[in-house]
């Protein structure tokens, strides 16, 4: 029986000798997702394309610091959804492989998990998944969709189209809550009255309102009531669903609404968590019509994004990674804001002429990095956020979008809650 | 003779008249959806009300398929546009041919060939949300005149919301031609609602109590301004009225409405645990792999889906390598390429085989894992756990780690409407669905030899088999007779929900609570008990709004109703203490 | 008897005793980085973690292998002892979140500007403590009286606790509960005045841990060694037979089962700080099932089995999650179905196990090894009906 403690012991303390031993010229770059568990729906495609992005890099000549080329070395992990799992990974890729930078996570509670390790042990982290903001961490650099550049644009688009009543519906965790908050407030602010937002509010007991719209747990699948719900909301006309449902429960969500006879022509429904790869499982067929709204999307036509698209096309075809699917891939935006994560860290790095991690973060706020990716130019700012083009696109059958309105270069801005307070109480 | 002849001769030109008027407007009509589509602005909007005012069929077809992006534009070696859709009809490339919207024929080349066209050889005609609310509004007007009469609601109803006087007439004269009552019905309503923003009371007296009498849930929103308004106090007052009749009229809605909804989302917990209700009720396996039994079903689904459609391929790498070539293997299967009703049948046939598959895959797992283990129920439960984390992940490698799309059959989509509670086709087949099951299971159980044998060797294995039942025999056939049926439940769950590696496991803990509530080995109970939680869970989210907070009270019900009943509704009664 | 100390269980014992408590910690803090001989603060915290899980291990093991009651729901009190602990860590991150505001920073973006009253005592860390022990145990003595009263046992028993476990995971899913929602409390700074990121607090839980794991080590063998716990076992034999001798076999299970919680909860407070993340998951049913697979594999009814298992697995879990990313389940789940099948003493039994094969290929000379062990077969672990 000792001998077997004994053998575990020295498994792991094997492993971890293992890893310390360091080629020469290379750059053990992390990779933090879930590749398996529930989560490794979304997050699967996030390895792949930061894998295409390294050998694209690599095979260009890898990233030159002073004289030398490094060609990058990935050191892949698995979070497997399990978020004190995410904290382990990130502590191993920091200080038994001693990472230059990581780039990962999907979802916000996987972020906040991993931190506080980044923090203590002052490592880099690339965010690429649309997010609640109010967070700022000097070791995060957040290439993800703020709030500002994802549903303000969309609501505005809405009330631009003429649209009344807004029904608010999510999964309950802290993205759509906080999304919701802000919409709440967005909205009051543009004049639509409570009334008119529909999925409820909750109170605190001075009467203030602390969460609107309605929410459901994960994975939910019964979807009924709340479109008899949003059926009887939408009634009147002009009325349209603001959808911040998270993953699997989108499908039963929509096949209800299909099934309900609720027509994007009489109410549209706008999800801010569907992009191209969520579509491949959804019905587009019926969904044609549906909102989506995103810093890239893969019907763009522009030069930068028929290159990647292609170099994406033939890597998959050469590439022999095992676990890489081939067949029928799409590509969506937090894919494509993976993919400029690792550009524009090269490039801070080579402007930096080192890997160290002050000196890559110093560059990084200048302001100076940017990256002609293919969702437009894509530019960190200061308060590591990106400047980068809003889309509003609508789901084809085909189960890509077609881009309806372009807000150019939008400015992310992490802190959204307390600015609308006070624009809200100066109204009043 | 010469007068019937002559007779005929003027039909005949009555006939070929009509038919030329008829052909005129078809070709007028052509015309304008060709200057429709390549237009823009105001002369665009032009062309759309003249195409609402022509009532053409064409007219009608291709703006839907211009709303679905299924208009394209041509662009002639001249240079010109040439708007045209795509047959059905797809060759093996699929392509298609281009029909132009100008005349109904297809565009040729230069030798006078029919050109052929792929979805990506053509930009789409474009339309956005604005330029296709205004061409639903046009087809909302072609459609008050379409021959279904549903569409013809809608259409009205669409008219009724917009707010704009000017349609009163349009819908009057619409009503004096309607046979239909719904359709009538429906156009009283629109026009009653538009008469709200009249500004003589009188009028909208008129309206108020049309809708009041109606109960019309579209226009409470309207009503509600108008209670609220300074206006007449009469009108305030009728308002108000109406708006608590209709407030009225919405709570029975909502009740019938949960009462329906909580019937299905019961047959869904029943078609899902009936097979449990076998494997866990009858033969006391504790089986956590049945959620993937269910995504057998669902999976098999796809994979008919596919066969009917395009084809299905998969191939898996491996992180082993002999000789520096990375291990994998692979299939490729050609699909049928089906169309029409026949792809839409898919589904009948997916329904037997999900049975099938799902049941095979049951008799391995009892083969290789769980005939070693009916002695030691507990110990089943952690091998199947097992099981179930490794049949995930295989899914995952043969059909991805991301969902995979499901399409419904268009016979499923849809719903139909008695008075304003909605009843969904796809929710009214899972009812049906789980009542004939429910009455096959019980046949079987009761009726045939089989069952005799099932019942007996659950009731007492070494009893049974020591009259000479084939125990060894029986448990095998049970045990893939319960997951067939998991498999049943997959099948129809890759209607309303999503297909992926984890489906199995958001249906585990709801369906050992069913069989543990109903009582282990009482099919009966099962029903029961399905309608029970399904019901319940459905007015407590309709009465708490959260439908979180609706099943956090089932299952705390579920909890203190087993103190009180601890062999669930109907326990079977036994001498046996243990 | 099962709970005799085996010379080879000794020995274990106190190699691991002093390799953990002693040898470990010294090589963390008194070698150099790059000497071959340093034990990283990564990998004392990975033993940190994973010694939690034995002594969760140990509670579930105390159910299932000494007393057969198999809950599936055991994770539900190792959360709730991590929540509360939570709760602690979270007031002392003071000001120094993300808002800079003195109350946790979930709270601001939901809107709230004051602390909720039930969130004012977890500043003592005193109270944290005792809420710690006491919620578990309150939850584990409501629950298991009414469950034992009414005489839920066996199956019904693991999926009642199951459902409860799930509708515990349910509602701290809920933002509106004001626990943190999804995300749960992350981010945690100070313990009882102590900076969390610094190794040598970090090596002190460590050491806190492997204190718990051989006091409830300690506990339970003294306790399974007494007249209650041969009851105990008696139970697990033959419930009735117990009862019809005058036994009052539900206190006796109530016990065990509240016991079994407190240990849970004290052992998910300090896996708290360690992992530096608490959320609903932990409580999900499947966490629980996991906790059973580490005593099933370590073998049941001992207890170091149920220690190794942990170790075992979750040593497995860290290294197949990043040497065959996409293939881990597989191995996982292969694991559990061939330990049942096959080792359903686990690994504590196997060398009992071979000994049998190699009887049968070699019988055995009649004089008897005294330097073998000799594992004999006792009663059955569960009856045969």
């Amino acid at each position: 029986m000792k001998r077997y403690l004994l053998q575990v012991i020295s498994l792991v303390a094997g492993l971890s000798l293992a890893s310390q031993v360091k080629a020469q010229n290379t750059v053990k770059v992390g990779v933090l997702h879930s590749l398996s568990g529930t989560m490794a729906i979304s997050e699967t495609s996030l390895r792949d394309v930061l894998l295409f992005a390294f050998d694209e890099i690599n095979n260009a000549g890898g990233i030159k610091v002073g004289d030398t080329s490094y060609k990058i070395d990935p050191v892949i992990v698995d979070g497997a959804s399990n978020w004190p799992l995410f904290a382990e990974k990130a502590k191993q890729l920091l200080e038994e492989d001693k990472v230059a930078v990581t780039f990962g996570c999907w979802t916000s509670v996987s972020r906040k998990s991993v931190l506080p390790v980044y923090e203590k042990d002052n490592g880099l982290l690339f965010y690429p998944v649309q997010y609640e903001g109010e967070e700022l961490s000097k070791n995060i650099f957040y290439t993800a969709e703020a709030v500002n550049q994802q549903a303000i644009p969309a609501v505005d688009y809405l009330l631009a189209q003429g649209k009344k009543k807004f029904y608010l519906i999510g999964t309950d965790y802290v993205y759509p809550q906080t999304t919701d908050l802000i919409l709440y407030k967005y909205l009051l602010l543009h004049g639509v009255p409570p009334e008119n937002i529909g999925g409820g509010f909750r109170k605190d007991d001075s009467g203030k309102v602390i969460s609107a719209g309605k929410y459901v747990p994960f994975s939910y699948t019964d979807f009924q009531q709340i479109v008899a719900d949003i059926k009887q909301f939408a009634a009147s006309g002009d009325a349209c669903v603001i959808n911040t449902i998270n993953g699997d429960s989108n499908v039963p969500f929509f096949k209800e609404i299909v099934a309900a006879g609720l027509t994007p022509a009489d109410c549209p429904v706008v999800s801010f968590s569907l992009a191209e790869d969520e579509l491949r499982s959804m019905p587009t067929k019926d969904m044609v019509g549906e909102l989506g709204c995103w810093t890239y999307f893969m019907s763009l036509k522009t030069p930068e994004n028929k290159t990647f698209l292609n170099n994406w096309n033939s890597w998959l075809q050469t590439e022999s990674y095992p676990g890489v699917i081939k067949e029928k891939r799409a590509v969506d935006s937090p894919m494509v804001l993976s993919y400029d994560g690792v550009y524009l860290w090269k490039e801070a790095v080579e402007k930096a002429g080192t890997f160290d991690v002050d000196a890559v973060r110093k560059v990084l706020e200048s302001g100076d990095i940017s990256f002609e990716g293919p969702g437009g130019k894509i530019t960190v700012q200061a308060n590591h956020h990106c400047t980068k083009n809003v889309y509003i696109g609508e789901t084809k059958a085909n189960g890509q979008f077609k881009i309806l309105e372009t807000f150019p270069q939008v400015v992310g801005e992490p802190f959204l809650l307390k600015d609308l307070d006070d624009k809200l109480a100066a109204k009043q | 003779m010469t007068n019937i002849f002559r007779l005929t001769l003027a039909l005949l030109c009555v006939i070929f008249s009509i038919a030329s008027v008829q052909a005129q407007d078809e070709t007028a009509a052509r015309a304008k959806l060709v200057q429709a589509i390549l237009s823009e602005g105001t002369e665009q909007q032009k062309a759309l009300t003249e195409i609402a005012d022509s009532g053409s069929k064409v007219a009608s077809d291709v703006l839907f398929a211009w709303t679905r992006d299924g208009i394209y534009i041509y662009v002639a070696p001249d240079g010109s546009k040439v708007p045209v859709m795509l047959e059905d009809q797809q060759d093996v490339e699929g392509r298609a041919r281009g029909i132009r919207i100008i005349d109904g024929q297809p565009v040729k080349d230069a030798s006078g060939k029919d050109m052929k066209f792929g979805d990506s050889d053509l930009n789409t005609a474009d339309t956005d949300m604005r330029l296709r609310g205004e061409i639903q509004q046009t087809l909302d007007m072609l459609a008050l005149a379409d021959p279904d009469s549903d569409a013809r609601s809608s259409a009205v109803t669409k008219l009724g919301n917009s707010q704009k006087e000017s349609y009163i007439p349009i819908l009057q004269t619409r009503l004096t031609k309607e046979k239909d009552v719904g359709v009538q019905k429906a156009i009283a309503e629109a026009i009653a609602d538009l008469q709200l923003f009249d500004t003589n009371p009188t009028i909208q007296i008129t309206g108020i109590t049309q809708l009041a009498g109606l109960n019309s849930i579209g226009s409470l929103d309207n009503l509600k301004q108008l209670a609220t308004s300074k206006g007449d106090p009469r009108v305030v007052k009728l308002a108000n009225q109406a708006v608590g009749s209709i407030e009225h009229h919405i709570w029975w809605v909502n009740f019938y409405g949960t009462i329906f909804r909580g019937v299905s989302l019961g047959s869904i917990l029943l078609i899902v645990a009936l097979g449990l209700a076998i494997t866990f009720g009858l033969m006391g396996v504790i089986n956590m792999a049945h959620g993937e039994m269910i995504a057998v079903g669902a999976y098999t689904t796809y994979f008919i889906q596919n066969i009917f459609g395009a084809g299905f391929s998969f191939a898996i790498n491996l992180p082993f390598s002999i000789a520096g070539r990375p291990l994998g293997f692979g299939l490729n299967l050609p699909g049928l390429n089906a169309t029409g009703w026949f792809y839409q049948s898919y589904f009948l046939f997916a329904i037997p085989l999900s049975f099938i598959m799902a049941a095979l895959a049951g008799l391995v797992l009892e083969r290789t894992v769980i005939q070693f283990l009916y002695r030691r129920p507990l110990e089943s439960l952690l091998a199947t756990w097992g099981v179930s984390l490794v049949m995930q992940q295989l899914f995952r490698m043969v059909f991805g780690a991301n969902n995979v799309q499901v399409n419904s059959p268009s016979w499923l989509l849809g719903h139909f409407t008695i008075d304003d509670v909605s009843f969904g086709y796809n929710r009214v087949f899972v009812v049906a669905f789980a009542i004939l099951i429910v009455i096959g299971t019980w046949l079987l159980l009761s009726k045939t030899p089989l069952g005799l044998l099932i019942r007996a060797v659950m009731q007492n294995r070494s009893m049974a088999s020591c009259m000479g039942v084939r125990t060894t025999r029986v448990n095998m056939i049970t045990f893939a007779f319960g997951s067939g049926l998991a498999g049943l439940a997959g099948a129809f769950l890759s209607q309303i929900g999503n297909v992926g590696p984890s489906l199995g496991q958001n249906y585990i803990v709801d369906s050992f609570m069913t069989v543990v509530v109903g009582g282990v080995g009482s099919i009966i109970g099962t029903v029961y008990s399905a309608l029970g939680i399904g019901v319940s869970d459905q007015v407590l989210q309709q009465q708490l709004g959260s439908p979180v907070m609706g099943k956090i009270i089932v299952l705390t019900c579920i909890i203190l109703f087993l103190q009180w009943k601890p062999g669930g509704l109907f326990s079977i009664r036994s001498r046996n203490l243990d | 008897m099962l709970v005799k100390t085996t010379k080879w269980e000794l020995w274990i014992v106190a190699v691991a005793t002093v390799s953990l408590l002693a040898v470990l910690p010294s090589l963390n803090a008194f070698t150099a980085p790059e000497s071959l001989m340093h034990v990283s603060d990564f990998t004392i915290n990975l033993y940190g973690k994973y010694l939690c899980y034995g002594i969760l291990a140990i509670s579930v093991d105390l159910l299932w292998g000494y007393t057969g009651l198999l809950s599936l729901g055991q994770c539900l009190f190792f959360a709730l002892g991590g929540y509360m602990m939570g709760m602690y860590l979270m007031r002392m991150i003071g000001d120094l979140g993300q808002y800079h505001q003195p109350i946790p920073d979930f709270l601001v973006f939901l809107g709230w500007s004051r602390l909720p009253t039930f969130w004012e005592p977890f500043s003592s860390f005193a109270f944290a403590l005792v809420m710690v022990i006491l919620l578990p145990a309150v939850l584990a003595l409501v629950f298991g009286f009414l469950a034992f009263r009414s005489r839920i046992k066996g199956v019904y028993f693991a999926i009642l606790t199951q459902a409860l476990t799930y509708a515990g995971c349910l509602l701290f899913f809920r933002n509106d509960l004001l626990m943190g929602g999804n995300n749960g409390f992350t981010d945690f700074k100070f313990i009882a005045g102590y900076d969390l990121r610094n190794a040598s607090t970090q090596r002190g839980l460590y050491i806190c841990t492997v204190l718990l794991l051989l006091g409830t080590y300690a506990l339970c063998k003294w306790l399974t060694a007494t007249k209650f716990g041969k009851v105990q076992q008696a139970i697990r034999d033959s419930e009735n037979r117990v009862l019809f001798s005058g036994y009052a076999t539900a206190h006796f299970k109530l016990f065990v089962f509240v016991l079994a919680a407190i240990i849970a909860g004290l052992a998910g407070a300090l896996y708290v700080p360690q992992v530096g993340i608490i959320n609903p998951s932990e409580m999900g049913p499947d966490k629980s099932l996991e906790a059973i697979i580490w005593v099933a594999v370590g073998g049941r009814g001992t207890l170091i089995g149920p220690v190794i298992g942990a170790f075992a697995v979750n040593a497995m879990k860290s290294w197949a999650t990043r040497a065959y990313p996409d293939l881990w389940l597989l191995f996982l789940g292969l694991t559990f179905i061939l330990v049942t099948l096959f080792m359903p003493k686990g690994i504590v039994g196997l060398p009992a196990q071979l000994g049998v094969v190699k009887q049968r290929f070699w019988p055995a000379k009649p004089v008897v090894d005294e330097s073998k062990p000799v594992v004999v077969e006792e009663a059955p672990l569960t009856k045969p009906d």
